[in-house]
This record gives C-alpha cells, structure tokens and sequence, in this order.
C-alpha cells in the first residue's frame, strides 16, 4: 500500500495533515484529515471569573474571535438568567454582520478564491491572492483590501478593539453608539452592499460561466449528501447571531428544530482512534461510518449547511440570490463542497443588508443596553461562526466562577464531512499511482470549501515547507518527497 | 525614523505567547517617542496593518523549524523567509500581505522589518500562561537582541 501525506496544508494552515492510502492498483483506498486539537481548554477555564470568558475565548482561535465572543456573551446571558435590552442585541448583531463582512470577503478573494478566480490548474505560486489582482486588476483588489478593511472598523467601533472585542458583557454590551459612529457605519455598509453584489457578479462572470468549472463544481468527487444544519429565525430564514438550530435532510425538509439547550439530546459525537477531533453526528439517525445519505447522521454547516438549512434569506437581494442558487444548482439540497464558496457570498451580501437594517433602526442609538443580571447558574449560548454553528456551554460555582466549560466549534460540526470529501476528492483524481501537485490541488480544494479553522490560532513563524508530499510503496518505504513552495 | 517593537503571540497558549513577555520586559527598559511597543495576536493582513507607518519593524515570535534548537534566538531578515504563514487557518502570511499591498501601490510599508525568533519544535496545543524552562531561558536573549537591532538606528539612553 502507498502513503501520500500532504503535510501541512497550504493556505489553510493550523497543523492539520493528509493522510492517503493507496491500494495495490495506486487508487485511492482512504484518506484521513488530522487535527490535532488544543488540549486542556476546560481546565483552564475552571476558577476563573465568569465575565472574563468572551475575552479569553475570543483568543482561542484568531480566525474567529468575534463569533467566540458572542457564543460565550450568550452563555452568560442564560447562565446569569438575563435578557438583554433590545437595543444591545442589535449592537451586538450589527458588529456581528462587520465580522461576516470582513471574513467572508478574507475567504473569497484570499483564500478560497484563487483555485476559482486564478483556476485550479494554475501553478501554485500563481494560486494565491496575488494571483487574484494580476487577474481581476489593480482596482479591484484595491476595493478588496477597503471593504475588509470597512468589516473591521464597523467591528472595532462596536466592539472596542478589531479582532478582540471587549464590549460583551452578561445582560448587554458595554457600549452604545453616537450619530458620528451611525453616520461613519451607514456610509460604509452602503459600499459594501455594493462590494458584495460586484463579488457575486464576479462570481458568476468568472466561474458560473465557465463550463469548465461548472463541471468541476457538479463532478461526482465533489458532492456529499449529507444532512445540512443552521441557526434559524421564527420564519425559519437564516439568521447569524441568533435562533433556533434547524436541521433539513437531503431533499430540504425539516428533520429537527431545537434550541441550543437541547443540543446534547440531538448530537452525539463519534471517537476515532485516529483522530484527535471528534465527529459528531445526528442521534435520531445514528452513526453509519463515514457515509453520507439519509442513514448517516453526519451533517455538515457553514455557508452552504446554513443555506441548505433555512428557507431563505431575511433580506430582499440576498433572497434573491438565494432563489438563485437553488434554482441554478438542481433544488435542494445542494450537495456541492464547492458551492460553499457562492454560498459564502449570498450570505456576505446579507450580512451587508442586514447590517444596513440595524444601522437605520432608530433604537440603535439608545443608551440603554444593559440589563442587571441574575443568579449565576448554567447557560449555553450558540451563534453562527462565519465556518459554522458555534456552542459555548459554561456551569458557574454561586460566587459566579466558571466550574465546567465546554466548547462545540464548528469545525468539529463538519469534521465528518469534510474527511468524506477529501476521500472522495482523492478517490476522483488520483488512479494508478498519478499523485502530480494539481491533483493534490483539488483534494485540497475539498476541504479548503469548507474553510475549517483547525482550532490552533498560534501566529508562530513557521520556518518549513508550506507543502510536504510523501508517497511511500506498499512495505511503507518512503520513495519520493515532492516539496512545493507558495 | 520610527521603529515599531512588535510582539506576537497567544498568551494563553503557553510557548506560544513568548513574543509578548519579551515585549513586556522590553516596555521596562524603553521609553522613547519614537519606538512603539506593542502585542498582537494576529497575523497576515492585520499584521501588515500594524506595521504601516513605521520605517522599520522589528517583529518578535515563536518561530517553528525543524532544524534549530528549542529555545535559540534568533535575527532574521523578512527577506529570507522564503515563505512564511501566519500559522493562521483563515489568513495570508505576513509576506504575501506585503506583496500584495506594495502591488496596489501601498508606500507605507517598513523598508527595514526583522523577525527576533525564538526557536521551537513544536507549537504548544495546550492552554496555559506559563513558559517552559528553555523558552523562558530565551526571553533575556530576546530582549538583547531586539535592544541592539533598536540601537543601530536609536541610541537609547538607560
């Protein structure tokens, strides 16, 4: 048997590994993603003051600080049993839009992008953001870094600070805005508004016209008929910052509706020896290995889940963009990994309609965004992480200390899809042995759809290869390491 | 000339945090108007955000490689890294942000920025405040070699 490691992973770095095995014929016999995962979160957490955690674990992964942030203000709402002002839950769910602006354009035009806009079979050192602007121009990705930029500052003016806010606080937020911040938010939302439709035209012009890609994007590798799950609103349309978890099968019909306390009466989690992360799938259908179809409880989330999951949009353009989608991908669900990516800019379109709402209600303005909170007991906050539904749960001693914690990220959520759609990805382009750098390039692609956060945000400078591929002959000798250079 | 002293790191990831306890230390020792010092916990683009402004950088973090002992120091040119990843899963690496923004005309970039690495196998995955014997042996060799890349350029008086 052949061992292919791809090692680490371009792009999408944390410390995660491919494994792929080959059988005697060098087609692909399985694959396997590892993670390893931080370790000792609980124990670090016990002891320490309820109130601190949206700050600390808004440090634990420095992909989604804000999205940690709200699921932990969000325990503490329920473990102090408190009901925030509405003011103070629209403060919090515009600076939430500001995260999904400023991330989902990171992951179109940085990350995920360049395999669509470049191609996939570009050479590597072409397949990255600047790639993007030799192709798409100067201009626009000039308009590229403003509108990021314009996601963060709404963030900070809200939050306090860009990537690690501090104005969560149990019963509210610590901070209301003046009209200059209204005044300064409204004029940016309008241009990414803007931003976000020229995205999904280019979108369409680059990659929905291109048979080319259409074709990939349909291939048989790259379609997973899992179950699909998202946070809804009481109309069952997608909301981000709050709602019910909604869980649809493969043809789009409501499987479950629960609310995030119910959360352990649904999802179980499935331990793989290999594998430091955990798989959890539905309980109501069970654990099937690593399958997909309506006996296999893996579900997936994220932009594409979410889509799946809901029954619209709660603004007027990105619903119909929504319709869109559907009626040009075959209905629901879509089972495409790579329709992530439009997905993912569906929902950077409402993120911005969204955040236009809120910043014209006229209560955003209030000055009252507090409530006084309760005894401390045990609360569970869920929020959409731009990757997908995020749990935080806590248990609080009486003097308001954390005694257990425990975090479900959405990475975890997707584990089990995302290694069926490296197999499969494996599986559709590797025969006989042919292991060449573009076909790693579309396993990668695979996952990259996903936009996993690998629950490691240390920002150390690593010194090695970005790539390392090690293909070894059935008595596991190694034969050859192809190294590649971003 | 303005110099930007910036450490990098997670503090609640154990090894991880140790650019910004050299940076704390070195907060001790300089006061000038103008060296900046300052922690982040972020890389790629908001890294380079940081950065713009300055004309020179000095960029103190836990480096991986292979080939180095845990817990060495050492001084090492942007412009050497052939490639470098902010070990961030949903980012750019610092070099790539910098290419990218010197092609869409960006004239705030440092001319001058210098990685101080401390050098480890292994990137912790496991939550804590503390260092490990060796890291925490390489924080006063850190902070020497930071204070003599500031001094070729600003004498501080201590």
């Amino acid at each position: 048997m052949k061992t292919v490691t791809i090692d680490p992973i371009t792009r999408l770095e944390g410390h995660g590994k491919i494994s792929i095995f080959l059988n005697d014929k060098g087609d692909v016999d399985n694959a396997y993603l590892q993670i390893p995962e931080l370790r000792g979160f609980e124990r670090f957490s016990q002891g320490r003051r309820a109130e601190d955690m949206p700050q600390i674990t808004s440090r634990i992964c420095g992909v989604c600080p804000v999205a940690h942030h709200f699921a932990a203000t969000k325990a503490l709402d329920a473990a102090f049993n408190v009901d925030p002002p509405s003011a103070a839950k629209k403060l919090r769910e515009l600076m939430y839009m500001g995260y999904f602006i400023y991330d989902h354009i990171l992951h179109f035009y940085y990350l995920g992008g360049p395999d669509f806009v470049v191609g996939p079979d570009a050479p590597p050192e072409k397949r990255n953001v600047i790639g993007v602007i030799e192709k798409a121009g100067v201009d626009i990705g000039k308009e590229v870094i403003k509108h990021r930029a314009y996601g963060q500052k709404i963030t900070a003016i809200l939050g306090g600070k860009a990537t690690h806010p501090v104005c969560g606080l149990p019963g509210g937020v610590s901070k209301g805005l003046n009209k200059d911040e209204v005044k300064d938010i409204d004029t940016m939302v309008k241009s990414c508004i803007n931003f976000a439709k020229f995205s999904l035209k280019l979108f369409d012009d680059i990659v929905l016209q291109n048979k080319n890609y259409v074709d990939i994007i349909l291939s048989d590798p790259y379609q997973l008929a899992t179950y699909n799950m998202g946070l809804v609103d009481k109309n069952n349309k997608a909301n981000f910052y709050d709602g019910i978890i909604r869980v649809t099968d493969q043809n789009g019909d409501e499987k479950l509706k629960f609310e995030v306390n119910d959360y352990y009466k649904h999802i179980a989690e499935r331990v793989e020896e290999w594998s430091y992360i955990k798989f959890p799938y539905l309980k109501a259908i069970g654990w099937n290995g690593f399958t997909d179809g309506k006996d296999s409880g893996i579900y997936r989330v994220g932009p594409l889940g979410r889509l799946n999951a809901c029954e619209g949009m709660a603004t007027t353009e990105a619903n119909k963009e929504y319709k869109r989608f559907f009626e040009t991908l075959g209905g629901k669900s879509v089972n495409s990994t790579l329709a992530f990516h439009w997905a993912r800019l569906i929902e950077l379109l409402y993120a911005t309609e969204r955040a236009q709402e809120l910043i014209k209600d006229s209560e955003i303005t209030s000055q009252k965004i507090r409530n006084p909170v309760g005894e401390p007991g045990e609360g569970m906050g869920v929020t959409e992480a731009a990757r997908g539904t995020l749990i935080h749960h806590y248990k609080l001693t009486k003097d308001g200390l954390i005694d257990k914690a425990n975090l479900i990220v959405a990475t975890t959520n997707n584990s089990g899809a995302i290694n069926m759609s490296i197999r499969d990805a494996a599986r559709g382009v590797i025969k006989g042995g042919d292991v060449s750098n573009a076909t790693l390039n579309m396993v990668e692609m695979a996952f990259r759809a996903y936009d996993p956060c690998f629950a490691c945000a240390t920002h150390s400078l690593p010194g090695g290869m970005p790539l390392e591929v090690k293909i070894y002959d059935n008595k596991r000798r190694l034969l050859k390491t192809l190294k590649q250079n971003l | 000339m303005k110099i930007l002293v910036l450490g990098v790191g997670n503090l609640i990831l154990r090894d991880d945090g140790v650019g910004v306890h050299v940076v704390n230390e070195l907060k001790t020792q300089i006061q000038h108007p103008n060296i900046d010092l300052e922690e982040a916990i972020t890389g790629g683009m908001n890294l380079l955000d940081l950065l713009l402004g300055y004309d020179k950088a000095i960029i103190i973090d836990a480096v991986k490689s292979d080939d180095s002992k845990n817990g060495e120091v050492k001084r090492i040119d942007i412009r050497d890294f052939n490639t470098m990843h902010s070990c961030n899963p949903h980012d750019v690496s610092l070099i790539e942000a910098i290419e990218m923004a010197k092609k869409l005309g960006e004239d705030r970039i440092p001319k001058e920025i210098i990685i101080i690495g401390i050098m480890m196998e292994k990137i912790p995955c496991e939550f804590g405040e503390n260092l490990s014997e060796n890291i925490a042996a390489a924080v006063p060799k850190a902070v020497r070699l930071t204070l003599d890349e500031i001094e070729k350029d600003i004498k501080i008086s201590s």
